[in-house]
């Protein structure tokens, strides 16, 4: 989804920036907190945001002016919460722009907030939703990082459809857009869901104290283990 | 993969061309200018001015090959066209150019799609170019010690240090494992490709993982807090440069507004 350099004319991609970096901070703020209360966090935080650099940057071409793609957000809104990721994933995209020229400085606040903030708070809330409905991990996993990749496409198709509009309206515009790209991303995002599913299990087993005390899933202690059987 | 190895050049050139060991504030300053002038100015003349200014920069000072800028700038421009295409075919309002009938529907080509589609498509790549010149010219340990000076906060430029680390042992790991994979006939079938690939994700995960643990015992060890210190030895911004790039926007600015009503069509 990254939009190319340039694509966005003034003054959208200043709009886009004005809203990415409010939230930006606040994750920032977020993430020095948690470095400094627990500082073995950090290659944890550091290879989340590897893996949404290698899994966005997988991308299929698309005629929007941007690409196709899976995005990596939805896992690491998981695990290291949505503020942090909207951090990761502007790191990310500056990377992305300066070592592939794969999306860009000037819309890099609309690349921010389609799949740093957008994606990922939603991926967020579904995985919340999911555990309070007593859902399994691995259904909450799967539709958090499926629907949230799903909605970050949703959000550039609006953010294209807002500068090239058609005859009919923004909204013929928006579903012109959504529907180029829903053709790779539909498959995509389930093929992401999945390998989401597999990486967090595999996270689960062998990180599990530091997630635990990251208080992303509940380790059983031996009290409540008859309550809460362990996932694994 | 023509395409990635291309990229992979890319940081070559950051750091063996000739404008490498020069100020990256004066390089930065006059991309970053450069760029956001071309972007938001109205005017399509402007991003014309600062892709010819850019390039004559990048191939005469910086001496990147005329073939390897082509070949970077090729791959974004057939993206850029086809959607251009699309736009100036499919988008656009207001007074028609044409109108084909079709049994089913009504297509109607409107003038202002095609005036979007060329100035988006000129934007573009005036953009392209500055951004081209920065990575080319500029490392990025360069721009992050920029960044860092400039105050941005020391845990984002240490988190970017540390994924910037990361994806590197990402493909290192990734490739050692698809290697053993397919030594061991891994990859001999479908089924058998696709167990390979599953096992190769979710361990390349937990791998990669356990060696950035591993590295930060080893910084730990040696007295990290929190700051990834490296030798800074750019030189100070010439005042001469910054001056003639203060000069040079001076006069995008004042391009942007005498062909202001300049339209595309």
């Amino acid at each position: 989804m990254h939009i190319m350099e340039g694509f966005l004319p003034h003054p959208w991609w200043e709009i886009w920036f004005a809203i990415a970096l409010p939230i930006v901070a606040y994750g920032v703020y977020r993430l020095s907190k948690l470095t400094k209360k627990i500082p073995e966090a950090k290659p944890l935080l550091a290879l989340m945001g590897a893996f949404i650099f290698v899994l966005s940057a997988l991308k299929l071409p698309s005629v929007t002016g941007s690409s196709s793609h899976p995005t990596g957000a939805g896992l690491a809104a998981v695990v290291v919460g949505p503020g942090i990721t909207s951090v990761l994933s502007i790191i990310v995209l500056i990377f992305q722009a300066l070592l592939l020229a794969h999306g860009g400085l000037t819309t890099l606040g609309a690349n921010t907030f389609s799949m740093g903030i957008v994606g990922p708070f939603v991926a967020y809330a579904i995985w919340i939703a999911a555990k309070k409905v007593r859902l399994p991990t691995s259904v909450g996993i799967f539709l958090a990082a499926a629907i949230g990749d799903l909605v970050t496409y949703v959000v550039t198709s609006a953010q294209l459809a807002l500068v090239f509009p058609t005859a009919g309206g923004f909204f013929d515009a928006f579903l012109t857009f959504g529907s180029i790209f829903a053709v790779t991303q539909v498959p995509l995002a389930i093929g992401e869901g999945l390998l989401a599913v597999v990486l967090f299990d595999f996270l689960a087993k062998y990180k599990g104290q530091l997630l635990s005390a990251m208080k992303v899933i509940k380790l059983p202690t031996p009290a409540s283990t008859h309550k809460e059987p362990k996932q694994q | 993969m023509a395409h990635s190895e291309l990229y992979a050049q890319i940081d070559r050139y950051a750091y063996i061309n000739p404008l490498a060991k020069t100020s990256p504030v004066t390089k930065m300053l006059f991309a970053l200018s450069a760029l956001i002038i071309s972007v938001s100015s109205p005017s399509p003349v402007v991003p014309i001015i600062v892709f010819a200014a850019t390039t004559i920069l990048l191939l005469r000072l910086a001496k990147i090959p005329v073939h390897f800028y082509l070949d970077m700038l090729a791959y974004p421009t057939v993206m850029l066209a086809l959607s251009c295409l699309i736009i100036a075919l499919f988008f656009g309002t207001g007074e028609p150019l044409t109108q084909i009938a079709f049994p089913w529907f009504m297509w109607t080509i409107f003038k202002s799609g095609i005036a979007l589609s060329v100035a988006t498509f000129l934007r573009v790549e005036g953009a392209l170019s500055c951004l081209f010149f920065l990575v080319l010219t500029t490392s990025i340990t360069d721009i992050f010690i920029t960044l860092r000076r400039a105050r941005v906060p020391k845990v984002l430029v240490e988190m970017a240090l540390l994924i910037y680390r990361y994806i590197f042992v990402f493909i290192e790991v990734a490739e050692k494992m698809n290697t053993a994979q397919k030594l061991r006939l891994g990859h001999s079938g479908w089924m058998r490709r696709i167990r390979s690939l599953a096992l190769l994700s979710g361990n390349l995960f937990i791998r990669t993982l356990e060696q950035g643990e591993r590295t930060l015992t080893a910084m730990n060890a040696r007295g990290y807090d929190g700051n990834i210190r490296v030798l800074e030895d750019q030189p100070p911004a010439k005042k001469t440069a910054l001056a003639g790039i203060i000069i040079f926007d001076i006069m995008l600015v004042l391009a942007a507004y005498l062909t202001l009503n300049t339209g595309v069509l």
